[in-house]
């Protein structure tokens, strides 16, 4: 059995997307959080990729995740950052310690 | 002369100017707020009145939205010009009266910045002739009315009230706004024009929708049955928007909906069946709640709620004219009850009737003018609301089931005899309290006008035909003509009935302590009006309901990041499997 390029993409796309979200389900870490929110942009960036390869336009899906590489740095700065006044604030990173905002 | 698309633009962009001058002035020169805002509404009111020799059937302006929202476009015909001078005139007036019963009130700049606002967007709601601005327009009344109820903001009650009305107002939004879009649907326009000359190509189903979407609209807004526990409610307000509100705005713009599209409605089955029923029993519901009431003000908010029933079950029997004209009516005369109440309210300093008496020595003037609105409104000949009331019983003596004209004869004793209660609890008998002097100067020049038009505004309902003519309304069918002629028409054998049942009224309250065993017998009905006939505990019962309901939800509302990714793979999941089920 041979495994074509794009079907083991998809795999791979499939699978961070997965682990991603396993990962925000079951974690009550923030910088976990941060962690599994990572593993699904990369996932959704493989995905641009491979479609751009599908459609017979390679450039639009590189600029595409280009851009999200962009993007997704930011958001993990900002994130990592409130982790750590997070952390400095309230002493824990536990999200459901933290979950003030219910009644 | 300018031209009419000038006029109708200035009309409303008046008050709307005026209102953000005022407001701009600011607080700390009152002198200055009341004279400008003085000056804006009767300015407003030269321009509609001048629209009144221009009106035309056809569309002014065009101005283009964008393909979701048509053109703006104004209909200054007889119709939408009357309702526009109305809400300008009467509006005016109530600014007048204002400058002395505002007199060292804070925040003028509030309160008459909303008036101005209140005004323009009337005048808005009745020249737009595209469906989705007239909704625009409606909806910035409610949100107008919303706010001057509640203009005593650290009063629970009066904010109670304004929320009350706000909430109610927009229950009936929901319904013009789905005609609107239903309209737009099917027609490709909002148009009004268009679709009165091409409603029957709607599909029967969908006009049906349309129809009483619309006439929930029409009640909610005009605090008809089952929504009229509101408009009493709203008598928190100050004074003169209680006379805005009942007179000039806000409620009129229900019968003006109904007026306006009943061409296209009366086909629908049913309709009007059900625009009579609503009218009808409001008409008798409200009269029997005014004849408990204690308080000045809600004796006539209940007035107002039963009078527009009237109006409402004359569009029902078909009788667009006799609705028209007591809208004419009741504006003058209850705008004149309003302030002369207003008035009594501010010499006394109380709205309890029950601590009043005796005031017509202190305050002789106030006395005559309320006397002539109270007259009017009781249907005494020859003053305005005798003629109209007559209408309105001829339109359905003929065109509505015998059944509702005997609910609307016993509703027109009813008035009577509440009407000659109030007037007798307030001005003869033993004085409970003191007045200090008569009505300011300001409140005289408001009120005569007034008291004036009450007794005389009948004789116009010549030109008042010929302004709502086939001329400029093309699909209502009034037919044009002389006052002689429609005076005459009402005066007939049905009409001496009508009289007998008024004067039966009066007499009924005359022999009051004889009937006390009546009054007995009729115990319950009164203790049942007292209880708004259960209304309120309905109310009540919808907002435990609703607040329960989101108590009971609160649950789902974690604030743990795991249940929310939960629920969103969740959605993802369910839309998967909608798309792979749908392909």
């Amino acid at each position: 059995m041979t495994l074509s390029l794009p079907a083991l993409a998809a795999a791979a796309v499939l699978g961070l997307l997965g682990i991603g979200v396993a990962g925000l389900l079951v974690t009550r870490n923030l910088i976990k959080v941060v962690v599994g929110i990572q593993v699904m942009t990369k996932g959704g960036m493989l995905a641009m990729v491979l479609a751009g390869y599908l459609s017979g336009r390679v450039q639009t899906g590189a600029a595409l995740a280009l851009t999200v590489i962009v993007a997704d740095t930011i958001v993990s700065v900002v994130a990592l950052a409130f982790a750590v006044q997070v952390r400095r604030r309230f002493g824990t990173l536990d999200l459901q310690a933290l979950s003030t905002l219910r009644r | 002369m300018p031209s009419i698309e000038t006029l109708a633009i200035l009309s409303i962009a008046i008050p709307w100017l005026g209102a953000l001058v005022v407001w701009l002035v600011r607080d700390h020169r009152p002198a200055l707020q009341h004279g400008l805002s003085v000056a804006f509404a009767l300015a407003g009111g030269v321009a509609a009145v001048a629209m009144i020799p221009q009106r035309t059937e056809a569309n002014v302006l065009g101005v283009a939205l964008g393909s979701a929202f048509g053109e703006l476009t104004f209909l200054p015909d007889g119709l939408g010009v009357f309702l526009a001078v109305v809400a300008t005139v009467v509006g005016s007036l109530a600014v007048i009266f204002s400058v002395d019963y505002m007199r060292g009130e804070r925040q003028l700049g509030r309160y008459y910045a909303l008036v101005l606002f209140f005004i323009g967007a009337m005048v808005g709601l009745v020249l737009s002739s595209n469906l989705l601005l007239v909704f625009v327009f409606w909806e910035i009344t409610a949100f107008c009315s919303y706010a001057l109820i509640s203009f005593y903001n650290d009063d629970p009650k009066a904010v109670a009230a304004g929320i009350k009305a706000l909430i109610m107002t927009q229950i009936g939004g929901v319904g013009l706004l789905g005609g609107a879009l239903l309209l737009y649907v099917y027609q490709g326009t909002y148009d009004v024009p268009t679709f009165l000359a091409h409603a029957n190509a709607l599909p029967a189903g969908v006009l049906a929708v349309m129809a009483f979407g619309f006439l929930v609209a029409a009640a909610a807004k005009s605090a008809q049955f089952p929504f009229q526990t509101w408009l009493p409610d709203a008598m928190e307000a100050p004074t003169p928007i209680s006379a805005l509100i009942h007179a000039a705005t806000m409620v009129n713009a229900g019968v003006y909906l109904l007026a306006r599209f009943y061409p296209a409605f009366e086909g629908v089955p049913n309709w009007r069946l059900a625009v009579i029923v609503v009218g009808a029993v409001t008409a008798l519901l409200a009269a029997l709640m005014a004849i408990v009431s204690n308080d000045l003000k809600r004796v006539l908010a209940h007035s107002t709620v039963s009078q527009l029933g009237y109006m409402v079950y004359a569009v029902g029997s078909g009788g667009i004219f006799a609705s028209q004209f007591h809208l004419l009516s009741h504006s003058v005369f209850k705008a004149l009850l309003f302030l002369a109440a207003g008035a009594v309210i501010h010499a006394v300093g109380t709205r309890d009737m029950r601590q009043m008496g005796g005031l017509g020595k202190q305050m002789p003037f106030t006395r005559v003018v309320f006397i002539i609105g109270a007259l009017a409104l009781a249907g005494i000949p020859v003053l305005n609301g005798f003629w109209s009331k007559e209408l309105v019983l001829e339109a359905g003596l003929m065109h509505a089931p015998i059944w509702s004209y005997v609910l609307m004869l016993i509703g027109a004793g009813l008035t009577a005899f509440y009407t000659y209660r109030m007037v007798t609890m307030v001005f003869y008998g033993e004085a409970h309290g003191h007045a200090h002097g008569d009505a300011g100067t300001a409140m005289k020049i408001a009120l005569a006008p007034l008291a004036l038009g009450a007794l005389s505004t009948w004789l116009l309902a010549g030109p008042f035909a010929k302004l709502l003519s086939a001329e400029t309304l093309p699909y209502h069918g009034i037919e044009a003509a002389s006052t002689f002629h429609i005076l005459e028409e009402v005066i007939s054998l049905p009409t001496l009935i009508a009289l007998a049942v008024v004067a039966l009224g009066l007499l009924a309250w005359v022999f009051r302590s004889k009937l006390a065993g009546l009054g007995r017998a009729l115990r319950g009905l009164g203790w049942a009006a007292e209880n708004s006939f259960g209304f309120e505990a309905i109310n009540r019962g919808i907002v435990r309901g609703v607040s329960g309901a989101a108590e009971g939800l609160r649950i789902t509302q974690t604030g743990l990041l795991n249940w929310n990714v939960v629920g969103i793979v969740a959605g993802l999941l369910i839309v998967i499997a909608i798309l792979a089920l749908g392909a």
